[in-house]
């Protein structure tokens, strides 16, 4: 319905002198006489959390023991950072940004702010520059004109029931929704792209929560004696808002959606029918699940268990205008997906890669290190062949020395030995360069691996395999002998450091 | 930990087996020709163990048994999976076809004109750059979408390192025999 005429008020709000963004704001929630007493609302509702601790009866205890514990850490710490900033109406445009999400947080926006996601909110915390500031400008003349002393208001704990009520049903919905919230903070911590489509999605929905919860509050305020209808209002908005996350590929249908229970919401006044309406808006939702179910294909039925593919199709659809839900986009983006799922495989396997950020970075890394064990391959297969004049190895003697060495040991030692033996990978060619050393200490180790191997490969044809162990020192000098001897040197010292282990397989291990 | 330590075992079981190969020969080999039979019978070897899973695998043992005098070492590694991991061969081969005539639809694409590059851009061509790199570098990975190129490059460092790890044991077994 409004969503659209909404953002563009809302664009416009920022402009345009305090009292008149209210105004319009609440005329499209149809109600423009309870002008002054929503922003009351919504200021006071910071404390819904505080209050709740005090105030909450056994009946609610189920609802805020549903209600994940770190919203009140989170209400608790943000509102003192809040009050300093309240006092200062210019201040608080300036931090607009901040403000919004902490005002999320004050004015009973349990969903978005709850839990882990608040890292989520903060990261996207330029996009609500539309829409929170009508609510703090509002709030703040109005304030102004009611109560003219914040911070006495703030701490305030409401003797008023029906905000322990609301805070109950509050914490109800924000059970309900944390699941799928806290997901969302899942998701969006590990991935850097996602963060950043994320902050679209939130910010789209978040605008479409804002109108919807003040539309709520100014229903709530005109309706304050009847808890029922308000019950009712917040459950449909509450579950609405998961319905904007999901009905991702339908934009319009979702925007029609959002209008019908909109509507329904500034319908539902009487506590009479309430019921009837409450299992009508949850008809609906459930109808609008369905429908993101079937379009989707991935989703999973529970819809608080969302698969990751629907958000971001959700914010692909908010970035491009419905345009790409095609087969071919979805597809790219399960590819996208795999690929960074891969790459943080790959980044806990090679060494020095897990600081590295950047996918070209990455690759450069990952390239760097399949070289080196390429040529690690390469360059002990040099040496095999040079202790060994001819290929006839005495397999019995090597084997059982080999296998008693390494068998014991690998099922054995093995954590110890894989550390010693790949940190001893690179004190080949490097002296006792660590493994989880800096890229360049590695990519200078590969830098001077070329260097000693290539003129390696270049003379050998040259020289018969008899006469290869005194020309091997003529040939390449310093550099392989130096090698090697850090090789021995190497085995020396992993046998001091396996001293402890029998004199058996002490030679055979590195 | 326990299925690297059969693979590293399987390994050295199938490496020995390309060893005595050579070691029969009454052939007299330079270093260099010993050093590339070790190699390749070590490949060989590691790329069995995985039994044809991957393509960096399927690509070595058919890279290795394209060379005639290279074939009776990859029969003996391979044993009786001669015949069903050297099938690929002919998928491969194709692959590659493929893949040279994209190269050359690549270079002709490299004729246009410049335009000014945004950093998203630049950021995408050093992406491809370094993805075109690793591909040259994992066995196999021209002929393969990236996602499963990654994929390929994890089982084939974990491979490699299993290799490595292995060889090196071999080398120092084999040195303290001679020191002795």
């Amino acid at each position: 319905m409004e969503n659209e005429k909404f953002f563009g008020v809302n664009e416009t709000n920022i402009t345009t002198p305090l009292s008149q963004p209210p105004l319009s704001f609440f005329k499209s929630s149809q109600r423009p006489s309870d002008l002054l007493l929503p922003s009351n609302n919504c200021f006071l509702n910071l404390n819904w959390e505080n209050s709740m601790d005090h105030q909450q009866s056994a009946q609610f205890e189920s609802a805020l023991s549903s209600m994940v514990s770190s919203p009140t850490n989170i209400a608790s710490s943000s509102s003192p950072s809040q009050l300093p900033s309240r006092e200062d109406s210019f201040v608080i445009r300036e931090l607009i940004g901040r403000l919004g999400s902490i005002c999320n947080s004050g004015s009973g926006r349990g969903d978005i702010c709850s839990g882990g996601t608040f890292s989520s909110n903060t990261s996207c915390y330029t996009t609500p520059l539309d829409s929170p500031p009508k609510l703090n400008l509002s709030m703040m003349d109005q304030q102004h004109g009611n109560l003219p002393h914040f911070p006495s208001l703030v701490p305030l704990p409401t003797p008023d029931p029906g905000f322990a009520e609301r805070a109950a049903r509050f914490s109800c919905f924000t059970g309900q929704f944390g699941p799928e919230m806290s997901y969302r903070s899942t998701t969006n911590t590990p991935r850097v792209d996602n963060g950043r489509l994320s902050r679209v999605s939130s910010n789209k929905d978040f605008g479409l929560e804002m109108e919807m919860r003040s539309g709520f509050n100014a229903v709530s305020r005109s309706t304050t004696p009847d808890n029922a209808g308000l019950r009712d209002e917040s459950s449909a908005l509450s579950e609405q808002i998961p319905v904007d996350d999901e009905a991702n590929l339908k934009g319009p249908r979702k925007r029609k959606a959002a209008s019908k229970a909109k509507s329904k919401t500034s319908a539902i006044d009487d506590a009479n029918n309430s019921n009837a309406k409450r299992s009508k808006a949850g008809e609906a939702v459930e109808a609008n699940g369905t429908n993101s179910i079937n379009t989707e294909g991935k989703e999973t039925k529970n819809t608080e268990k969302v698969v990751p593919e629907p958000l971001k199709d959700y914010i692909h659809v908010r970035a491009r205008r419905g345009q790409a839900t095609d087969s071919h986009s979805l597809a790219e983006r399960v590819r996208r997906e795999k690929i960074s799922e891969r790459m943080k495989f790959l980044q806990d396997l090679v060494p020095g890669c897990n600081k590295v950020t950047g996918k070209a970075v990455m690759l450069d890394e990952i390239i760097n290190y399949v070289q080196s064990l390429q040529r690690q391959v390469e360059f002990l297969s040099m040496k095999l062949a040079t202790v060994n004049p001819r290929l006839d190895f005495n397999m019995e003697a090597l084997l059982s020395k080999d296998i008693r060495g390494s068998m014991p040991q690998l099922s054995g030692v093995y954590p110890l030995d894989s550390s010693a033996a790949s940190g001893g990978a690179f004190t080949y060619v490097h002296d006792s360069s660590p493994q989880q050393g800096p890229p360049q200490l590695q990519n200078e180790a590969a830098q001077y691996f070329v260097n000693s191997s290539d003129p390696g490969l270049r003379l050998f044809p040259l020289d018969g395999f008899g006469e290869a162990a005194s020309q091997f020192a003529a040939f390449w000098g310093d550099d392989l002998e130096s090698v090697v001897q850090m090789g021995f040197s190497q085995n020396q010292s992993g046998i001091s450091i396996d001293g402890s282990l029998p004199s058996a397989h002490m030679k055979v291990e590195l | 930990m326990h299925s690297k330590t059969l693979f590293k075992q399987d390994f050295l079981k199938k490496w020995v087996l390309g060893l005595q190969y050579y070691g029969c020969s009454t052939k007299e080999m330079s270093i260099s020709e010993r050093t590339k039979a070790i190699k390749l019978s070590s490949d060989v070897a590691m790329a069995s163990c995985r039994d044809g899973k991957t393509c960096w695998s399927r690509a070595v043992i058919t890279d290795a048994s394209k060379q005639g005098e290279n074939k009776s070492l990859v029969r003996k590694i391979l044993g009786n999976e001669y015949e069903k991991l050297t099938k690929y061969s002919i998928r491969s081969l194709v692959c590659n076809k493929r893949v040279r005539s994209k190269k050359i639809l690549r270079k002709s694409r490299k004729s246009r004109p410049l335009v000014v590059l945004a950093s998203t851009v630049i950021a995408k061509r050093m992406v491809n750059k370094r993805t075109r790199m690793l591909k040259d570098l994992v066995p196999g990975g021209d002929s393969i979408d990236d996602s499963f190129l990654l994929e390929e490059t994890l089982d084939y460092i974990l491979s490699l390192k299993a290799q490595v790890d292995v060889m090196r044991r071999f080398v120092s077994a084999s040195e303290s025999l001679i020191c002795k």
